[in-house]
């Protein structure tokens, strides 16, 4: 029986380890599947063949005047294979015998982290044989490429085990010129502005390819004859001058921090082809900064006074009034159906229309519109719809919401609606369509539609050109002519509301002041919130430019006239865009302007040979010598005479410092510049002492006299420069 | 008639049906593992150029073998067993002169018309039946020392040959004679020492070498403690333990590292290591150093096929991708899928449930043969049995074990499964022998 257990126990132990054996290969089996299964089936998945597209280059945006607004730069991801097989040969000395020396250059390059910070962080990746260790993301060119240099770095990626990914990300050179325009290309979420609107032309369509990853995530191209190269996005070139934008934006930009405005915007046209310029939308942030964060300028709202215009042009077109016709303006207050119209400021109670205009009077207007539309207004309504106030402005960028004109049809129409849509109430036009209005009466009457992309263009080439659209004539010229002596009355008659803000100009322009009050929810018109407004062309003789600017203001502002807070904006914007472009395009606009007056007489400069000679050459100047010394280190560059044209002038170089600065004798400093002076003195060991401004006219150490180290001398400057 | 009735008669027909069913499953496998959607695989499987029509053709000469063997006389076995076992040997012997050199292993003589045969497959059979041999003489006394050096040296002479043929793998299948020997009354402590040893390599290599070397002399110190009235009484125990601490010590910090270093190839030693999830510095391997220093270069030997094995098991998951949709296996990233590796694409094809039911389709078989030997009345015809199960036992468990990185990748085939004409013939003839035996159960055989 012993025996017989014995042999038992030992088939029943044979038994155990065959039962053994397949517990434990189903547990690991189940271990690999299960437990580790998710990692499994995603190496297996990164194994496959697989359709891998190639993105394609996405278009540059590019201002009108060549500027890149937006466009596509290359970023690195930097990771590192820790397993690489070159760092880890021999023991890992390839990596132990660099360590030091990367970390040093990391450091320095990045200034990130101090050099034994990467140092740690380079052991602690290699101890662990991270295969995939990310050391930076989002490097630059400039910086991936010095990185490049770096040891260990620059023996490449099999040796290093450095891997760079890159990827493109966009870039607005100018920042917030024009930021909201231009749009964002966001990934994850909806596009907005050009980027947005024009995706499809800029995107491009990416290119296919079949590839085989093998393992680290490697992809190895199958067949490379079957690719499809990628099409790149076409760069599209828009009507925005990144000169106007700026200044647009800066103007805008001041106004907007001093009056602590809510929001506001200013948008400058072309007079002739309705191209937009500029767009600046600056809105408050809840930090108090401005920024581009919405484009309001597309976005509708109660005109106010600068509505009026379009009422003038409904009243004229219509015939129901003539411009010297007399009107009751009521003291400025006038009751009409259970609500009073009041005015800013008594103008008294008998004027003219275009007086009534001029002084912006609400009351005249609202009793103009109603008497003669008070039977049918409907005729009003169909008239503004008719000049497009009631359509949306068809400009080529997304997310422009509709405008809004009461109908008598409406439930919201009431006794009080037209008199009070008359002076721009009960409307709702966004900047842009008021801006296509004046732009219509400045390019007499024919209203263009606004566009902001002028064509396509690919590798430089412009493929697509984009022609400006016009939409329809608002009224005939006659009426036009009485609508643009009023904007010119506003601007230019002692009594116009924009008088006073624009008298000093040197040239004339064409505007509106409009002040409006903001309704804001529920609290209605309580919050006192305005809305300042000035639109406007210039000049006034030859519309160039059509501006509106709208600023919103925050509660109870003290300062909320339109010719108070958009007026100064706008007048900043017309005058130095008159400086810039009218002028330049007209030589008739030269005239008056001071800066640019020929000079009486010749000039003279005294300074270094060298620099003149690169001036000239730089400015394409032409100039003799007047003596046979052409090697002089110092020089003086004058005109003589005869030189009528300052566009030519004819310069002499000639030498007069060389002798002062042989030995120890004190040269004659007068009509240098102070960088130069210092330099000579400072050369002979002299302690300087600098009084006044501008160039040496003075001197304490007589020309000519011996000097010594150490010796202090009085420089006194002043603007008298001796002539020569 | 008389024929088919004494063909039939006695048959265990469980095993023959297990043993149908492995043969299909794994020409399937190679199906899947062969399978090209671009190829029309009709006039593939037609023209036989094809790794599972090959298969399929063995099968076919496999079931022709099998009814030999079935129509043979069980007589035949003990008679022919030692002349076998010495052709068995003379044929290893003759690979070193006509030997063949495939994947690195010189253990294969050419047949002609691309056919090979690896004589240390075969030998398995011949061991076995000479095994079955000697343990069932009636006058062997199994429990002399002598008897049970003569079984080891009659188990572990092909063994030895083997490894000078570079067979690793075939070598350790032989080791599973000791699981017969034991059977037989071969002391189990033999067994326990190389359990322990196992246990102690794993240990060397899992572990930091000075913290198994405190956790080893804890236990001997342990050991004392316990066993201190009885070393009272003699000494020589406390000298045992002192020795066996040496031992083992001695083997972690330098016979272990000596063998990895030394005596093992690089690729050898890694394979060890990516078994317990190390990696191996192959700069420390003197075979390396030397091909080093000779400028030739190594190839970086690295954990590829497991990697690849365990991503097609692994992304089998419950149920698996389903029949020809293992991307794995399609991709063919699983190097010698069809033989070594077949395993993983039952894995990646059915997954965890169908490596369940695959893996009790050969318990079943093992139970089967096992309860086979149980029932033998003849002590030839139970040895014999007995290896049968434990050469099944031994492929399978190292197989799968390599295929799931549970053991070091050697080169076995999985029983009746894998693609190969050598290694179907020499499974078919173990089991058909088996139950030609068991069918005369009521024989008593010497």
């Amino acid at each position: 029986m012993e025996i017989k257990r014995d042999i038992l126990w030992r088939v029943y132990l044979c038994f155990l380890l065959v039962v053994l054996v397949c517990i434990v290969i189903v547990g690991k089996a189940f271990y690999i599947q299960q437990v580790q299964g998710d990692y499994w089936e995603s190496m297996s998945d990164s194994l496959h063949q697989k359709i891998q597209e190639i993105a394609a280059d996405r278009g540059t945006i590019y201002s009108d005047n060549g500027q890149m607004l937006s466009t596509s730069i290359p970023q690195f991801d930097i990771y590192i294979d820790f397993e690489a097989d070159g760092l880890r040969e021999k023991n890992g000395k390839r990596f132990t015998e660099n360590l030091d020396s990367l970390s040093y250059g990391l450091a320095s390059l990045f200034k990130d982290r101090t050099a034994s910070v990467y140092k740690e962080l380079l052991k602690e990746g290699y101890r662990k044989g991270n295969r995939y260790f990310s050391l930076k993301k989002g490097i630059s060119y400039r910086n991936y490429q010095k990185m490049l240099q770096l040891p260990l770095i620059r023996e490449g990626r099999n040796k290093s085990g450095f891997i760079a990914e890159t990827q493109n990300i966009r870039l607005n050179p100018y920042q917030i010129l024009a930021y909201r325009t231009i749009g964002l290309n966001r990934s994850n979420s909806q596009k907005v502005g050009l980027e947005g609107t024009y995706d499809s032309v800029l995107k491009g369509t990416p290119g296919k390819r079949l590839v085989r990853f093998i393992a680290g995530g490697v992809a190895v191209p199958v067949d490379e004859s079957a690719d499809i190269d990628p099409e790149n996005g076409k760069d599209i070139i828009t009507t925005i001058d990144t000169h106007i934008q700026e200044i647009a934006e800066n103007a805008l930009m001041k106004m907007m921090v001093s009056n602590e405005a809510t929001h506001g915007c200013a948008i400058v046209l072309e007079v002739k082809t309705g191209k937009i310029k500029a767009i600046a939308n600056l809105g408050r942030t809840p930090e108090g900064n401005y920024w581009e964060n919405f484009n309001y300028a597309v976005t509708p709202t109660e005109p106010g006074s600068i509505f009026k215009l379009a009422t003038m042009l409904a009243l004229l077109e219509d015939k129901k009034t003539s411009l010297d016709a007399p009107i009751d303006l009521h003291g400025g207050h006038w009751a009409i159906n259970g609500r009073v119209v009041n005015d800013a400021e008594n103008h008294g109670n008998v004027a003219n229309v275009k007086e009534a205009f001029e002084v912006s009077s609400n009351v005249g207007m609202a009793e103009l519109v109603y008497n003669a539309y008070k039977n049918n207004p409907m005729q009003f309504v169909n008239h503004l719809k008719k000049i497009g106030l009631g359509s949306l402005t068809g400009v080529d960028i997304t997310g422009e919401r509709h405008p809004f004109l009461y109908t008598p049809q409406s439930k919201l129409w009431s006794a009080t609606t037209l008199p009070w849509m008359a002076f721009g109430y009960n409307t709702l036009i966004s900047p842009l369509g008021i801006a296509m209005l004046y732009n219509a009466v400045a390019n007499n009457g024919v209203m263009m539609k606004p566009y902001l992309v002028s064509g396509f263009a690919k590798e430089g080439q412009v493929i697509k050109q984009i022609e400006p659209t016009t939409l329809r004539t608002i009224a005939d010229s006659a009426v036009i002519k009485q609508l643009q002596s009023l904007v010119y009355g506003v601007c230019n008659e002692k009594h116009g509301t924009g008088y006073t803000l624009l008298k000093d100009l040197p040239f004339q322009l064409c505007g509106k002041t409009g002040t409006a009050l903001v309704a804001e929810g529920k609290n209605g018109y309580s919050s006192k919130i305005y809305q300042s407004a000035f639109a406007g062309y210039f000049p006034a003789d030859d519309p160039q430019y059509t501006c509106v600017v709208e600023i919103v203001n925050k509660p109870h502002a003290a300062r909320y006239y339109g010719a108070a807070v958009a007026g100064p904006v706008f007048k900043e914007i017309a005058e130095r865009l008159y400086t810039l472009y009218v002028r330049r395009n007209n030589p008739n606009h030269y005239e008056g302007l001071d800066s640019l007056k020929k000079v009486a007489g010749g000039y003279s400069f005294n300074g270094k040979r060298s620099s003149f000679q690169t001036i000239a050459g730089t400015l394409g100047w032409k100039y003799q010598f007047a003596s046979k010394d052409q090697d002089a280190t110092w020089a003086r560059f004058y005109t003589n005479d005869q030189s009528e044209n300052y566009m030519a002038p004819l310069g002499t170089i000639q030498d007069g410092f060389q002798k002062g600065l042989k030995g120890n004798k004190m040269p004659d400093l007068s009509g240098l510049g102070l960088k130069d002076a210092l330099y000579i003195c400072e050369g002979l060991g002299l302690k300087v002492d600098v009084q006044g401004f501008g160039r040496v006219s003075a001197q304490s150490l007589a020309a000519g006299a011996s000097v010594e180290r150490g010796q202090a001398i009085q420089l006194s400057l002043g603007d008298t420069p001796k002539q020569g | 008639m008389y024929q088919q009735e004494k063909l039939a008669k006695g048959i265990d027909w469980v095993v023959v049906f297990l043993y149908a069913a492995l043969v299909g499953i794994g020409i399937l496998c190679i199906f899947m593992v062969e399978y090209n959607p671009d190829v029309n695989w009709v006039s593939a499987f037609i023209s036989g150029q094809t790794e599972y029509s090959k298969q399929l053709i063995f099968a076919g000469v496999c079931a022709i073998l099998a009814i030999f063997i079935l129509l043979s006389d069980s007589k035949l076995y003990t008679a022919f067993a030692n002349l076998a076992y010495l052709f068995g040997i003379l044929l290893m012997l003759a690979t070193f002169v006509l030997g063949k050199n495939i994947n690195g292993s010189r253990s294969w003589i050419p047949l002609g018309g691309g056919f090979n045969l690896q004589p240390a497959e075969l030998c398995k059979i011949f061991t076995s039946l000479a095994l079955a041999k000697y343990l069932s003489m009636q006058e062997l006394d199994f429990t002399k020392l002598r008897s049970q050096i003569i079984a080891t040296v009659i188990a572990m002479f092909p063994a030895m040959l083997s490894i000078l043929q570079n067979e690793t793998g075939l070598a350790l299948v032989y080791c599973c004679f000791f699981i017969v020997m034991y059977r037989e009354g071969l002391p189990g402590a033999i067994l326990l020492i190389g359990f322990s040893f196992g246990v102690l390599v794993v240990a060397t290599l899992i572990m930091d070498p000075d913290l198994l070397a405190i956790i080893l002399t804890a236990i001997a110190i342990a050991m004392i403690y316990l066993l201190r009235k009885k070393i009272k009484r003699s000494k020589t125990i406390l000298g045992l333990i002192i020795l066996i601490w040496g031992a083992c010590v001695g083997i972690q910090r330098f016979a272990v590292p000596y063998i990895f270093n030394n005596i093992l190839q690089c690729y050898q030693s890694t394979r060890v290591y990516a078994m317990v999830g190390k990696v191996y510095d192959c700069s420390k391997n003197k075979s390396s150093i030397a091909r080093e220093e000779e400028n030739k270069g190594y190839a970086k030997p690295d954990d590829y096929n497991v990697r690849q094995s365990k991503i097609a098991i692994g992304s089998g998951g419950i149920f698996g991708r389903g029949f020809l949709k293992g991307t794995q296996t399609r991709g063919k990233y699983v190097p010698e899928q069809q033989t070594d590796f077949v395993f993983t694409s039952i894995g990646e094809a059915f997954g965890f449930v169908g490596c369940a039911a695959f893996l009790l389709t050969y318990l079943a078989l093992l139970f089967r043969i096992v309860k086979i030997a149980e029932r033998q009345r003849s002590v030839f015809s139970r040895v014999y049995a007995y290896c049968v199960a434990s050469i099944f036992l031994m492929h399978i468990a190292i197989n799968v074990c390599m295929t799931v990185g549970l053991f070091p990748v050697v080169g076995i085939p999985l029983p009746l499964v894998s693609y190969g004409g050598s290694s179907l013939v020499t499974f078919t003839i173990l089991i058909f022998i088996m139950l030609r035996l068991d069918a005369d159960r009521q024989m008593v055989l010497r």
